[in-house]
């Protein structure tokens, strides 16, 4: 997709894949989802990166989450230390 | 030892394990909950005549663990950026198009739905997150680890949707380049 007046009709690679990556945290107005889902239409290379942003996202969420399952609950030395903090005030 | 402090410690007993359940829950990070907690009672120490006994002790700990957590991502979010903004250029030409050796490539297994369950693929992703400029790594975690939607952390954050949404950009094309480099094609 090189043709400038294409690019403003359907966005550029570069406008596509910023709406992509807008879309997954706030709202798009009507004429951005038209506008890509035609450079979607007519371009192969912006599909892909969308298919792939999503699965990267999924993995950053699920990343997160099993790292957040992971909490180890031995506060007793977190509890000793902040009170030895506290009376040397 | 003020009956302040005494206070506090009876609290530390108390609350601790929800306190450090939390920040670990929002920070992702062991070492860096327990300072959070810490300096949530260390500044606790210092407020207690403005503590009224409206809200419950737990609530109002809470409160002070909570923006305690929301500045230390304020300003990681709002640190100033090197050069890294350079690396656009490296992906799109000047009227927007890819450029030819940055167009993406079929990944393998790529339309499998058990990707995301393959460790080496995930370990993958773990170190090009990691390889991220600090500022970018928090930007592209923040909705999950706040579970908050994009307006909400845009103005904890102090920062506008466009910057927002525009330093994810920049992210993602360098994490889905990242993980091309080092995952296997299709």
């Amino acid at each position: 997709m090189g043709n400038k007046i294409m690019h403003i009709l359907l966005l550029s690679c570069s406008k596509a894949t910023e709406l992509m990556e807008k879309k997954f945290h706030f709202k798009l107005s009507i004429t951005e989802k038209i506008q890509l889902e035609l450079h979607k239409l007519m371009c192969d290379a912006c599909k892909r990166y969308e298919k792939q942003s999503e699965i990267i996202e999924e993995g950053i969420r699920s990343e997160i989450q099993s790292q957040q399952n992971n909490v180890d609950l031995d506060t007793e030395s977190l509890k000793t230390q902040i009170k030895e903090k506290l009376h040397k005030l | 030892m003020s009956s302040g402090t005494n206070q506090l410690s009876n609290w530390v007993e108390e609350y601790t394990d929800d306190l450090y359940t939390w920040a670990y829950h929002k920070l992702s990070n062991a070492e860096l909950a327990r300072d959070f907690v810490q300096d949530t009672f260390l500044a606790a120490v210092e407020k207690m005549g403005t503590f009224k006994g409206k809200s419950s002790p737990k609530t109002w700990l809470f409160s002070i663990l909570n923006h305690k957590i929301i500045d230390h991502y304020r300003r990681k979010v709002n640190q100033p950026l090197k050069m890294e903004n350079q690396s656009f250029a490296r992906f799109f030409e000047d009227a927007g198009g890819w450029n030819k050796n940055q167009l993406p490539h079929k990944w393998q297994y790529e339309d499998d739905a058990h990707l995301l369950d393959n460790d080496e693929f995930n370990r993958i992703l773990r170190q090009c997150l990691d390889a991220l400029p600090e500022q970018w790594n928090i930007c592209v975690k923040l909705k999950y680890l706040t579970e908050k939607k994009g307006e909400e952390i845009c103005k904890e954050m102090e920062i506008t949707p466009s910057n927002f949404w525009q330093i994810i950009h920049r992210a993602k094309l360098r994490l889905r380049d990242c993980i091309e480099n080092n995952w296997y094609s299709g």
